[in-house]
């Protein structure tokens, strides 16, 4: 740890005591649906739309044919679904409880920083603690509040996309957030507007078993533009915690969106997160991710093109140490002529970590001219690291084209030597090399993430090597 | 067991404790075979392949009266050729020992078919090819073994032809002793279903295989290249042209237990009209497997609106310091090539068939290269 140029704990492996004023318990039953219900003071029909949700989540099957085995040790029983503070959104930065800010330190961020920030949305627990828009926001005439709040005031919006990039019974887990959602954000971006900005969300989990199923639905109207970042630490727990969010976003015409997430779960945190958009005509969606902690990830970042001469890309970052198995990839379905796509995806297993690309690229029938390109590179530091490619692709006709390459390598040691002939010790030159492999991705994220991704790898290639 | 006069206790002992592990494999293999279902839509490795469809048409020939029936011929083995017996036990373990990708259940029907094919020993270098050919009109389940020993050189071609739409399903264990070179053709022809289980064991040699499906209506291979020695080399090939609804399902493995040891694959296929290719390839690095090279490429053209391509390159690398890479790549036929050909007054269906000819002619040169 003395090698390194950083002193600041960004694995955030600690907690706080907790005080919940809402506590559903564990287990997934009609009972805690009710208890979640009463506790946010739902309208029926969400009340209904869960407990629907919840007989589909029963009776749908995992997807042991071929997840990770790792899967198998999720037990939904032992998981609390729903704990809150109260369910009034904090309006001011002075009524953040004392706890909650002394996290929000930890993380490197300073509040002072943070005021600057355009609206930061911090959700502790499955409640937003945080809750701060900017008045040029509103003038703006865009929305961007937690998902309850969404629902509740902006229902003539929120509901005709609800639930509609990723339906219910999509698989297992998207079925088990519609049941037990809380938290995550709702956003509309209104036609032609272009936000400056990047919105921003800082989410953790506090609590033992504590489930977060975050939902987030983002539309951006014909011809509007946004950012939204989403980063998250955990405490280290001793007990397995479930992280099974559903984000959706909807690009109308011509209009843009980037999604930002920086993931560093504590290595006992189950990441199931399901991440889908909906690009029309001309819209662009833009998936930038980066998963470093947890000890199981599946994530898929996935581009519906709906419309001619849609554009998606993913850019991925993941590193997974010793008791990380971090499966992630992307999905791009060519549903409209004429559109585009770009996966790009990194990944470093460090020690026994094991880093998975799986990937899907399905060029429907009758679509002309559309164009995929991916990109895998893996990256092996140890002897025992592990690394894995699954891709599937699938072209229908002979109007497109699809191009995938895949590459597993390791730090060379002639250029680890170089380095460590000039006074670098071993991991400061191994952190200088890995940080050389994803530099042309960590470009991609906004500027506090990629400092803060420095950071965390420095801090990884410090436990492995140093 | 009876050992030999002459025998030491450590080789006794050693013998004993292969025979253990023999028939420890083989009870394993009883039970895989017991608790085998027949491929579903939950089975990976029939993903795009509509077991449901194909598989379920197979096993159902399989499990009906007809008999294994057809014709097995050898040229130029010399003495090497030997008919496969159903009484040969040896034979039949090799085969109850037979790894598949996904298809163990149509496996235990082929051995309860148990009884047609050659064995080639072959111990010098083979001077012209060896021709295997089995030919059928309804149902054929040869199996073919072939062992080369150290050193030596031999080239086979192996050919099926199913006239009238016969089915052949065939197994094949090949095994290359340390030094040996191996070249393999396999041309099922004519096919109504083709489904070709081939092993590749390599203790240190060369192997390179080449696989051409021709007219067959559905084809199924599924190849395992295993790499048991330091310094062997395995090369895998396959060039198709596949027109009306044919289906190809193409699944194979490049399994390096050892490091120091390379693997190269190249699989091209040309869709047209309403065919479909599959393609799902696996490269494995054992932990421990450092300093190995293997790659796996899979490159189709496709010509028709109604074609579809299905590409499924895999890796799955648990040691560091090896370099793998994959690729994939599918698309239309490149306009320039072809209105090269045409600016230069080659009718456009000439030029058409000239392009693709071209674009698999590679893979046919590369085997002969190697």
């Amino acid at each position: 740890m003395d090698e390194s140029p950083f002193q600041i704990d960004t694995r955030g492996e600690f907690s706080f005591p907790e005080n919940h004023k809402f506590d559903a318990g564990f287990g997934l039953t009609e009972a805690t649906i009710d208890y979640i219900c009463d506790a946010k003071g739902e309208p029926d029909w969400v009340r209904q739309f869960r407990k629907d949700a919840l007989r589909k989540f029963n009776e749908m099957p995992m997807p042991t044919h071929w997840a990770p085995e790792g899967i198998n040790d999720l037990d939904f029983d032992k998981i609390r679904y729903y704990l809150s503070h109260g369910t009034m959104p904090y309006k001011d930065w002075e009524d953040v409880p004392d706890d909650v800010k002394r996290t929000f330190e930890r993380l490197g961020v300073p509040e002072q920083e943070r005021a600057f920030l355009a609206g930061v949305d911090a959700q502790y627990d499955s409640e937003t603690a945080y809750n701060n828009m900017r008045e040029e926001l509103s003038k703006q005439g865009v929305i961007f509040v937690n998902s309850t709040e969404g629902l509740k005031e902006y229902e003539h919006i929120f509901r005709p996309w609800f639930g509609k990039v990723i339906p219910v019974s999509d698989n297992k887990f998207s079925a088990l957030n519609h049941a037990a959602f809380s938290g995550g954000s709702f956003i509309y971006v209104p036609k032609g507007v272009k936000v400056a900005q990047p919105l921003q969300a800082y989410f953790r989990i506090n609590s033992e078993s504590m489930g977060q199923f975050e939902r987030t639905l983002i539309i951006a109207d014909e011809g509007a533009e946004l950012m939204y970042m989403e980063g998250c630490t955990a405490p280290k727990y001793d007990s397995a915690t479930l992280h099974s969010g559903v984000v959706e976003l909807v690009a109308l015409k011509g209009a843009k969106i980037q999604y930002v997430t920086v993931q560093n779960w504590a290595t006992n945190v189950y990441n199931l997160v399901i991440q889908r958009g909906l690009a029309m005509e001309d819209a662009e969606i833009r998936w930038i991710d980066c998963n470093i902690g947890s000890g199981l990830t599946m994530k898929y970042p996935a581009v519906v093109l709906q419309g001619r001469r849609a554009r998606g890309e993913v850019v991925s970052i993941s590193l997974a140490h010793s008791g990380q198995l971090q499966d992630t990839g992307a999905r791009m379905i060519h549903a409209a002529p004429e559109t585009t796509s770009n996966i790009v995806a990194k990944s470093i297993s460090i020690g026994e970590g094991r880093a998975s690309y799986r990937g899907e690229v399905n060029v429907l029938k009758g679509m002309k001219g559309c164009k995929n390109n991916t990109e895998c590179d893996a990256l092996l530091i140890n002897p025992v690291s592990r690394t894995d490619t699954y891709p599937a692709i699938t072209v229908n006709g002979n109007a497109s084209a699809v191009q995938h390459e895949a590459s597993v390598s390791q730090v060379d040691e002639e250029m680890l030597f170089y380095m460590q002939q000039r006074g670098l010790t071993r991991a400061q030159a191994m952190s200088l090399a890995v940080n050389g492999f994803i530099n042309d991705l960590v470009k991609e994220f906004p500027m506090e993430y990629s400092v803060e991704l420095r950071r965390l790898i420095d801090l990884e290639m410090e436990d492995s090597i140093g | 067991m009876d050992f030999p006069q002459n025998m030491s206790m450590e080789e006794a002992f050693a013998l004993a404790e292969a025979e253990a592990k023999l028939n420890q494999a083989l009870s394993e293999s009883k039970s895989r075979f017991e608790n085998a279902v027949l491929p579903n839509r939950l089975n990976e490795d029939w993903r795009f392949g509509r077991p449901h469809k194909y598989a379920a048409a197979l096993a159902e020939q399989l499990l009906s009266d007809t008999p294994s029936q057809g014709e097995a011929e050898v040229e130029h083995a010399g003495e090497a050729a030997v008919p496969v017996n159903a009484d040969d036990e040896d034979l039949r373990q090799t085969e109850m020992l037979m790894p598949t990708i996904g298809s163990d259940a149509l496996l235990g029907m082929h051995l309860e078919r148990f009884g047609n094919g050659y064995a080639l020993y072959i111990e010098e270098d083979t001077n012209e090819p060896i021709v295997i050919r089995y030919k059928t009109n309804s149902l054929y389940t040869p199996s073919t073994y072939i062992m080369v020993a150290p050193g030596v050189k031999a080239h086979i071609i192996e050919q099926h032809y199913g006239s009238e739409k016969g089915t052949i399903f065939a197994t094949r264990n090949i095994q290359v002793a340390e030094g040996a070179e191996l070249k393999v053709e396999l041309t099922p022809y004519g096919c109504a279903r083709s489904m070709v289980i081939t092993n590749i064991q390599n203790m240190g040699g060369k192997v390179a295989h080449y696989s051409h499906y021709f007219a067959c209506d559905w084809a199924r291979e599924e190849t395992l290249a295993e790499i048991y020695t330091p310094g062997s080399d395995i090369q895998l090939f396959s060039a198709n042209h596949l027109d009306h609804h044919q289906v190809i399902d193409q699944h194979t493995r490049q399994i390096h237990h050892v490091g120091n040891a390379t693997s190269n694959l190249l699989y091209k296929n040309v869709v047209d009209d309403s065919a479909t290719a599959i393609f799902a390839g696996n490269i494995y690095v054992a932990p421990g497997a450092h300093h190995t090279d293997a790659y796996q490429s899979n490159r189709n053209m496709l010509l028709s609106e109604k074609a579809t391509v299905h590409s499924l390159p895999g890796l799955e690398i648990l040691a560091d310091k090896v370099r793998c890479s994959h690729g994939s790549a599918s698309a239309p036929m490149d306009e320039e090539q072809l209105f090269y050909l045409l600016s230069r007054g080659i009718p456009r269906a000439d030029a058409l068939n000239l392009v693709a000819y071209g674009f698999l002619q590679d893979v046919v040169d590369k085997f002969n290269r190697s």
